[in-house]
């Protein structure tokens, strides 16, 4: 790829014994906004400080414009960095906060100014200038990290869980800002996150970080409608499991045997081994519900154990043969919602062809 | 409860009549000098039969009183100096390096405060014997720059386990070089741990007498050497001036350190 | 190329540790040489004058004068341990549920005490105490006794005057203590059926117990090396174990006597605050 704006080339951090990361290997487009997802522990913050020179890869490089950022020392890097908690200079007002990476360059004093009131008319922040930083909400505060990061122009911006600190509301609220401010600034931005909605809501594209590696890289719909691995298939929108036996496999589809030994054909099989057994994800808002006679051939037979109604949607929990219980989600005017009750004898249906199955 | 002093119940007169015996029992030495400094007797009959300020008068024509009170000045200053930049160099390197022995060292650094001082300053004074160092300007540093360092090791430690780290990272990814994010964000953000050290480190030096007796010599004497001489000999009331003049000086410390520490919380918390 | 790229980050962060090291090769010098070498000396010093051997030890413990001042020494910081618990606990304990004003009066008075120089307290009560002092004559006066009681010079100056000087230090930590236990424990105590007595000596004083354990042994491995308030108003009859090192030393120049008290007073402290260590924990001292 010549185009890659960031190359991570074959990344591994160890400390000690224990591997932090292992073998990320990423492009980054210029002005893309890419967001590092997975639990904590998964190597996507040890990712981002490599990234940000706080962390020495064991192996691998990475490259900023073609060139290695490796022998450049953080401070040299001019990269931008919104940290997870507040870091704003505590004995400094925002104004002076914003200007320090201006003032450690050296910009002349009229030019500091002028770049100072941009930016914080960027964060929707002006007339804070002489605030304390002590003074200020949580939201404000990270949004002047965020003008103090953007302020001298970085061709990249990191930031790492910046709004985890923040209450709902509030979160949402900022997401849009950075949003807004990825339109408006064209900077290539790379976000650390462990929330799912957060993920989906800012990015362009996903990476998906599992025990020190990429389970997958791809836009949100590519995450949520082709999981690669059954990891992001859990990770990424609500999911339920069925363990089912593998009868026969052909090509990159399968035939799987259901618990009660109903038989389901041509469902897309991924990371293919040699076990017999293989997990099938169906997702809660495409299963199917109906009374139990009406279902087409090859119907879940099950009973309602619980339904729990959450305005938009209701959630409808069906024990199937085995033992085994569903999610079903279904909208709110769906003619089956007045019936629903717990011990109603349903039958469940999915289209093979939208349901994934995870092998090994 | 036993936690909130208006439901104290019967506790809260036991509590109040101990403090208050306690309080009296604290104040009484200080508030008894500072009468005595006053009174007319030779003797130090109290109450005093007459009020005179005679001894201040005494106190202040001795040239060897103000002489020594100079020399804790000088050495105090110097050691307050050194004591709050190696201290906050030591502390840094505790606080953040990751170079193993580091426990080792901090218990090292910490040891002399919790000795006996009497033992350092024997073992200290057969040591600047034969090096030549008793009875001078640097002896005296060293010995207590010795005492001081742990108080400013760790009233800086502290500071610094108080302060996110992120901060200083977040100046260094604006452009700063280690150093300079040090100096201009993390220094200017712990300096109360730095004033604390100042004013331990200082007092240290300023009061200590063990090891000043030590290394002592008839020409270079610090002020607490110079009242233990005289107290050796006798109870003179120009030592009760004397004392009086130092209970002022703590007085004045306490009060800066009380402003110091108003002004900083002022500049987060208006 | 590969080589390079691996070997140049390992090689910086090697570099980054040692120069986190490097900080603290000032005061590393500085106890190194003048407190660890001089130290070791006096040690050596001890075995090894007037001739090799441990004759200095044996003498230390074979000879009844010294077994008295090691009594004595044990005697006084046990006392004045005893005392600084049992006077300090209340204060802290006011302190930590104090009303804002007056808690900060206690707080300051505390303070400026702790801070007022150690001669000037100690002149205070060589002057208080003595057959003259105000103190004989009050208690006179008040009929309490007919002739004056000898407090100075002896080792009931002594322990007056190192309580004095050791309440603050049960006192501040203790109130740390106590405030860092949650009130809502004791009403939950209360609401189980317990008195006020039975929420002091079943809640109260358990959760606060290594608190006081703590401050107990600071204070009494601090009394057991003091030097400058037993020297002034014990007198010479009483000495301690600190004034006989500093004797051994300033007035009988017996480097080898010196340095073995000087030894025997450093394992007590250091084997103290071992078991301190051991005990409470890490928790740092100070």
């Amino acid at each position: 790829m010549t185009s890659a704006f960031i190359e991570i080339r074959d990344i591994k951090k160890h400390y000690g014994p224990i591997t932090a990361v292992k073998d990320v290997t990423l492009d980054i487009r210029k002005g893309e906004f890419m967001t590092f997802l997975g639990p904590s522990g998964s190597g996507k913050s040890t990712t981002l400080y490599m990234l940000a020179g706080f962390e020495y890869p064991t192996a691998g490089d990475i490259k900023l414009n073609g060139r290695t950022l490796l022998d450049t020392p953080s401070h040299k890097r001019n990269i931008g960095m919104v940290f997870q908690r507040y870091t704003l200079f505590p004995h400094l007002t925002v104004g002076e906060n914003v200007a320090f990476p201006l003032r450690i360059r050296r910009m002349p004093k009229a030019d500091v100014e002028r770049k100072v009131k941009e930016a914080l008319r960027l964060v929707r922040l002006e007339g804070f200038e002489d605030r304390k930083p002590a003074l200020m909400s949580g939201g404000q505060q990270q949004r002047v990290a965020l003008a103090r990061a953007l302020v001298y122009d970085p061709p990249v911006l990191l930031m790492d869980e910046p709004l985890s600190a923040l209450d709902k509301k509030l979160r949402e609220e900022i997401q849009f800002e950075i949003r807004r401010i990825h339109q408006e600034t064209g900077v290539t931005i790379l976000y650390v996150t462990h929330d799912q909605e957060e993920a989906l809501r800012l990015s362009d594209r996903i990476a998906v970080f599992s025990q020190g590696k990429i389970d997958q890289i791809g836009s949100g719909q590519t995450l949520y409608a082709e999981p690669a691995t059954r990891f992001v298939a859990g990770f990424i929108g609500d999911s339920n499991f069925i363990d089912t036996d593998v009868v026969s496999v052909e090509g990159s589809h399968a035939t799987l045997a259901l618990p009660g030994g109903k038989l389901v054909s041509g469902v897309p099989l991924h990371s293919a081994g040699p076990g017999k057994t293989a997990a099938l994800l169906l997702r809660p808002e495409r299963i199917d519900i109906r009374a139990a006679d009406g279902g087409p051939d090859g119907a879940l037979k099950g009973t309602i154990r619980d339904i729990t109604f959450l305005g938009n949607n209701t959630d409808v929990l069906v024990e199937i043969p085995a033992g085994k219980q569903l999610s079903v989600r279904i909208p709110f005017g769906h003619p089956m919602l007045g019936g629903l009750k717990p011990a109603l004898p349903v039958a469940l249906s999915f289209n093979p062809e939208t349901v994934h199955a995870f092998q090994g | 409860m036993l936690l909130d002093f208006d439901r104290l119940g019967p506790w809260k007169w036991v509590l109040i009549t101990i403090t208050t015996l306690v309080c009296l029992f604290l104040m009484l030495p200080i508030v008894f000098i500072a009468a005595l400094s006053f009174g007319s007797s030779q003797w130090l009959i109290f109450p005093p039969p007459a009020w005179t300020t005679r001894w201040y008068g005494e106190l202040f024509a001795d040239p060897r009183w103000l002489q020594s009170a100079f020399t804790s000045l000088k050495i105090a200053a110097i050691v307050t100096v050194l004591s709050v930049g190696i201290g906050f160099l030591a502390a840094l390197a505790l606080n953040r390096g990751t170079f193993a022995g580091r426990e080792v060292l901090r218990a090292l650094f910490l040891t002399p405060m919790i000795l006996p001082v009497v033992v350092l300053a024997v073992a200290l004074y057969a040591f600047f014997l034969k090096i030549g160092l008793n009875g001078t300007m640097l002896g005296f540093i060293i010995a207590h720059l010795l005492i001081a360092l742990p108080f400013s090791i760790i009233s800086i430690g502290s500071a610094l386990d108080g302060f996110d780290k992120s901060i200083e990272d977040a100046a260094i990814l604006c452009g700063a070089s280690p150093w300079e994010a040090r100096m201009r964000v993390t220094v200017p953000a712990i300096s109360h741990g730095l004033f604390g050290a100042a004013v331990f480190s200082f007092l240290a030096s300023w009061d200590e007498v063990v090891l000043a007796i030590f290394m002592a010599s008839p020409t270079l004497q610090t002020l607490p050497v110079k009242i233990w001489a005289t107290l050796r000999q006798d109870l003179t009331p120009v030592i009760a001036a004397a004392s009086t003049l130092l209970i002022l000086f703590t007085m004045l410390l306490m009060i800066i350190a009380a402003l110091v520490r108003r002004g900083s919380k002022q500049g987060t918390k208006p | 190329m590969a080589m390079t790229a691996t070997a140049a980050p390992g090689e910086r962060v090697a570099r980054r540790r040692n120069a986190a090291f490097a900080w603290t090769l000032p005061a590393l010098v500085l106890i190194l040489l003048f407190f660890v070498t001089p130290v070791l000396g006096l040690m050596l010093r001890s075995v090894t004058e007037p001739t090799l051997g441990l004759q200095n030890y044996a003498e230390l413990i074979g000879t009844g004068t010294y077994a008295r001042i090691f009594a004595n020494t044990f005697l006084v910081a046990g006392v004045v341990t005893a005392l600084s618990v049992v006077i300090g606990y209340p204060v802290a304990w006011a302190l930590a549920v104090l009303p804002r004003p007056w808690g900060q009066l206690v707080f300051a008075i505390i303070i400026l005490s702790m801070w007022t120089n150690l001669l000037a307290r100690t002149y205070a009560w060589m002057v208080l105490l003595q057959r003259t002092g105000v103190i004989n004559k009050t208690l006179i006066g008040l009929g309490v006794i007919d002739k004056p009681l000898a407090l100075v010079n002896n080792l009931v100056g002594v322990t007056i005057g190192m309580t004095y000087i050791m309440l603050p230090f049960v006192i501040l930590p203790l109130v740390g203590v106590i405030r860092a236990i949650d009130p809502a424990i004791l009403r939950a105590g209360a609401l189980c059926g317990a008195n006020s007595w039975q929420c002091f000596t079943r809640i109260l004083l358990p959760l606060s117990l290594p608190g006081v354990a703590a401050g107990a042994l600071m204070v009494f491995v601090m009394a057991l090396g003091y030097y400058v308030t037993p020297a002034l108003l014990g007198g010479t009859a009483n000495m301690m174990l600190a004034e006989m090192v500093a004797q051994f030393v300033q007035s009988l120049v017996n480097w080898g006597m010196g340095g073995a008290a000087a030894f025997v007073l450093l394992v007590v402290t250091l084997a103290l605050y071992a078991a301190q260590l051991r005990f409470f924990g890490t928790r740092r001292i100070g």
